[in-house]
Formats: structure tokens, sequence, C-alpha cells
């Protein structure tokens, strides 16, 4: 088995990294977000799907499975393949795979391991059933870490070794027929196909609370991780240790009404604001983009796609205006303020640090100069939408 | 006017529409508003105003946020009914009809709750207050309902501090 698996890895190393590539463009191309991709890949098509399903059963296309069509196939194996995913006995293919590693998060142990399982299911037959003993425990955790789910129905979840041998396997199988998903039960699992689609459907209300946990400050993942039990339902036993009976969901409850209230107090203050000699469209505009950079300048991912944009000439003459702005402290005699988010103040001073004006918002910044011109005349303003 | 190159549900595109949508809201706002100014206004004045600021703000997030968003659409459809309601309540002057609007398709007074007595495996007892926080959050399940939290929660973050940083531009 071993010299055919390293020929065909040969020859499917220029095919893997050719739709490799692909892919990361793919996902470069719409900017990931990490509370949106499960849901980006809610909308994958099936058929593509069911098409990556069967062919890694059938011995004979394995080739078809990596070179076939490169865009989709792949986020099939998102879903199987960060349970289950064959262990790569040949170092060639763990290689190429580690090559392509270039996606932070979640992502990363999803795609090598679905580029590895691709090829592995038809080759590694013999080595499926050397290592699976090791599978199960493996699969395990790295199921508890995924948090994609491409399918609407139930989960695509292979815990077990390699399909093609079910009688090895103590997992049971359910039926792989269009539009089922097909769910695959852990070992000494329940098999019914209540239990799996209760269990698939507890581990997608998972995957996104563990989104909303890293979006809500204030929620310490380790104390609260363990809350989230994927397998057995279980009352908050442990709780939170922030604040003594709060769980996750009370916390995102009082965010959202922080918010809210937040939003409240801040339209109070618009609507108390002078009105000034001239809403000055261009200045607004500009400042808070600068500012809202500044503050989301840590959390951007892919700034390589978009553009740089010329603004130079008009970034100086902002600057002026904002020195000048910063010169006054500011008087909050009305409200507090939480002080946790960056102020204009900071964000401004700091301006000089080289953003690179490859983010979009500079970009819109001179997209929109002239409606703004015409706004500052006077002229009756037009919803654009 | 959307960045081409960003899906609508990317922050940065959010933020852009946004504070545009936002901005000539405001300016809107303050052309109907009394042309005195606002130390002159009543109470009154300024507590309408303050409310139209923030049925602006919630607008045009929304619209920003793009219509695939559930609670987005949940939200406009309750300002245009509230509106509509309110029209109502002027025009005729009634209860009643006050009384059959209410409903709706959302279903925003009325406390359905339809698979919550299923999910008391994760102690979901909180997930009625999140239905009532997030609009439109009734109607949904709850894997929806944290999918729509989470989109939600970034939206307001955006809207919190676009307009802190307009209020603060101002406030100087």
């Amino acid at each position: 088995m071993e010299p055919t698996a390293l020929t065909l890895a040969g020859s499917t190393d220029a095919a893997l990294e050719s739709f490799l590539n692909e892919e990361i463009r793919h996902l470069i191309a719409p900017p990931p977000e990490s509370a949106n991709s499960f849901t980006a890949l809610l909308g994958l098509p099936r058929t593509r799907a069911i098409e990556l399903l069967h062919s890694p059963e059938t011995p004979n296309s394995p080739g078809v499975a990596v070179s076939g069509n490169p865009t989709r196939p792949y986020f099939n194996c998102l879903g199987d393949g960060g349970g289950g995913f064959a262990f790569a006995a040949d170092s060639e293919l763990v290689v190429p795979a580690a090559r392509y590693s270039v996606f932070a998060g979640e992502k990363n142990d999803s795609l090598e391991t679905s580029s590895q399982k691709v090829k592995n299911e038809p080759l590694t037959e013999s080595d499926s059933n050397h290592n699976s003993s090791s599978q199960p425990l493996v699969s395990d955790p790295t199921v508890e870490n995924k948090g994609q789910r491409p399918p609407k129905r139930k989960d695509r979840e292979k815990k077990g070794k390699a399909s093609a041998k079910k009688s090895k396997n103590e997992s049971s199988e359910v039926a792989e027929e269009l539009p089922y998903v097909h769910v695959r039960a852990r070992r000494g699992q329940a098999t019914d196909s209540h239990s799996l689609a209760e269990r698939a459907r507890r581990e997608k209300i998972n995957a996104r609370m563990k989104l909303l946990q890293e979006l809500v400050p204030g929620c310490s993942k380790v104390a609260l991780l363990g809350t989230w039990c994927i397998d057995k339902p279980q009352q908050h036993s442990e709780g939170s240790e922030i604040s003594g009976t709060a769980t996750v969901l009370d916390e995102i409850i009082n965010h959202v009404q922080s918010l809210q209230r937040q939003v409240e107090l801040l339209s109070m203050r618009l609507a108390a604001v002078n009105p000034r000699v001239d809403f000055n469209m261009d200045s607004i505009f500009a400042a808070e983009n600068v500012s809202l950079v500044e503050s989301n300048f840590p959390s951007m991912v892919m700034p390589l796609m978009w553009p740089d944009v010329q603004v130079n000439g008009s970034r100086q003459q902002y600057h002026q205006q904002w020195q000048f702005n910063s010169l006054p402290p500011p008087v909050w005699g009305r409200e507090q303020d939480n002080h946790n988010y960056v102020t204009p103040e900071n964000s401004l001073l700091s301006y000089d640090s080289p953003a690179n004006s490859g983010f979009p918002i500079c970009r819109t910044k001179s997209f929109f100069i002239s409606p703004l011109q015409r706004l500052c005349t006077q002229e009756p303003p037009k919803m654009e939408l | 006017m959307k960045n081409p190159q960003r899906s609508p549900t990317n922050p940065g595109s959010v933020r852009s529409r946004f504070t545009q949508v936002f901005l000539q809201s405001l300016l809107r706002i303050r052309k109907h508003s009394p042309a005195s100014s606002s130390s002159s206004s009543s109470l009154g004045e300024f507590l309408k105003r303050c409310h139209r600021v923030k049925v602006a703000a919630y607008v045009s997030m929304a619209r920003a946020a793009g219509t695939r968003r559930a609670w987005s659409r949940a939200m406009l459809w309750r300002v245009r009914h509230d509106a509509h309601r309110h029209r109502l309540l002027q025009g005729r002057c009634s209860r009643s009809s006050s009384r059959e609007r209410s409903p709706g398709k959302k279903k925003r007074r009325t406390k359905k709750k339809k698979k919550r007595r299923d999910d008391q495996e994760h102690g979901f007892g909180n997930a009625e207050k999140l239905q009532k926080l997030v609009p439109g959050g009734e109607a949904m399940d709850f894997s929806c309902l944290l999918d729509e939290t989470a989109h939600y929660i970034k939206c307001l973050v955006t809207q919190v501090k676009v307009m802190r940083s307009i209020a603060d531009f101002y406030s100087l």
C-alpha cells in the first residue's frame, strides 16, 4: 500500500496545490469572519458535496475528488474532515498539507485534514485499520474545536474510519442518500437517528455559543467552556467563575442590553448637539473613518486584497482639522461612558502610525466626497442605499 | 452604495454604509426640527428628537446590514409598522385599530414558545430574554437565534462606535 500511496501523492501534489490555491483565493475574496464562516458554508452546493462524499469510497477515483471542481469540494470535508481524519502515515502527504496552513484559526485544521482525508480514504485502507484505535481518541477533541458546520439539516461528521471499513467499525453508519446528511456516531455512542440528530443539533449550538463567547467581552473562555459539554446534556453545574451564577447566555443578554442602552445615550447626545455652523460632512467622515480604522486595526484580518488608494492629499488636508480637534479635552458632563473603547483622541494622536490605506474605508472616502460636498452646500440630500 | 468587494455582513462595509446613511438622516432630522437652537427647545421637542435620532440609528443600521439578516428585516418591519400604527392612532384616535395591527407577522407581543420546552438541556431559560432583545427573535429556533445574536452584537458595536465618534466630534 505504501508505494501506491507515495506515487499517488506525487501525482496529485500538483493538483492539490492548484486546488488549494484556488481555495485560498476563494477564501480571501470574501474576507473570512469568524462568526460568519459557518453561515457562508451553509450555501455550499449539495451535489458537489455528495459527489465528493461518494468519490472517496471508490478507490478507483481518488484523483477526481482532488482535481475535480476545485472550488467547493473541500468544504464538504470541513464537516467530516474535522472529525475523523485518517492519519497520514505518509510524510509526503503531510508536507503539502502543512504548506497550506495559512489560514488562522479553525480552518487550518480542517483544510489540512480534509485534504489529507480526501486522498487518504481511498488509499490507506490498511492504514486506517491500523490507526483505528487512535482515531476515535483524536477525533474527539478536533470535533470539539470545530466551529464550522456546513450542511443545513444535520452535521456531516465522520468520526470513524474510512467508510470502506464498515465491518471493522463499531460505529453505525447512516444511509448515504441524498439529501440526508451523513452523520456517523462515535465509538460507544447511541446510534439511533434521534440521538444522532440531537447530537448534531447540540454541536451546532455549541459552536455558535463559542463564537458568541468570543464576541462578548468579559466572557472568560476557560471558565465557561466547561458548561458546554457536547455529548451529554448537563445543567449549569459549573457556571461562570466570573460573576457567580451568571451563565454565558446571561452575559450575552447583559452585553446586548448595555449596547442598546449606549445607543440610546448616544442618540440623546446627538440630539442635544448644538447645530453648529456647518455639518461638515467631509471632516466627520474622515475623522470617524480614521478613528474606526485605528480602533479596528488589530482586528483586521485580510487587508491584502484591498487596493491601495492614493488618499495622501486629502489626508493632509484633514490632518490639520484633527490636530485642532484633539487640543481641547472633551466635555462629557452629561453621561458617563464606558472607557473601554478607543477614544478619538487616542486614535487621532496615534494617526501618525502608518495606517496602510489598503482599507476600503479610505476608498469610500474619496468615493463619497462629491455627494458629501453637495450636502455641505445645503442641497437636499439624497438617500443612497 | 455598497463597496463591491465586501460582503454586506462584513463590518467594514457595514460601517461605511451605516455612517453614510446615518449622517444623512441626522441632517434631515436637523432640518426638520424647529429652527430654534436646541437650548431653547422644550423638553418634549428634545425627547422627540432623541427618539427620532434613535430610530434613525437603528433603521440605518438595519439597512446597512442588509436584508439577508432576519433581525434587520424584523427591525425594519417593526419600525415601519410602528410608524404606521402611530399615524393611525393619530388619525383615528381609536384604540381598536392599534390592537388589530399589533400582532403582525413577527408576533412580538405573543409569547409563543414553540420548542422552548425541548431546549432545557443547556439551561435555555434565558432564551426568551434573548428573543425579546434581538429583533425578530421570537420567530426563530435557538441556533438561528444565536447566529442572529452574533451578527446583531457586531452591528451594535459598530453602531456605538460610529455614533460615539460623531458625538465626540461635535462636542469638541
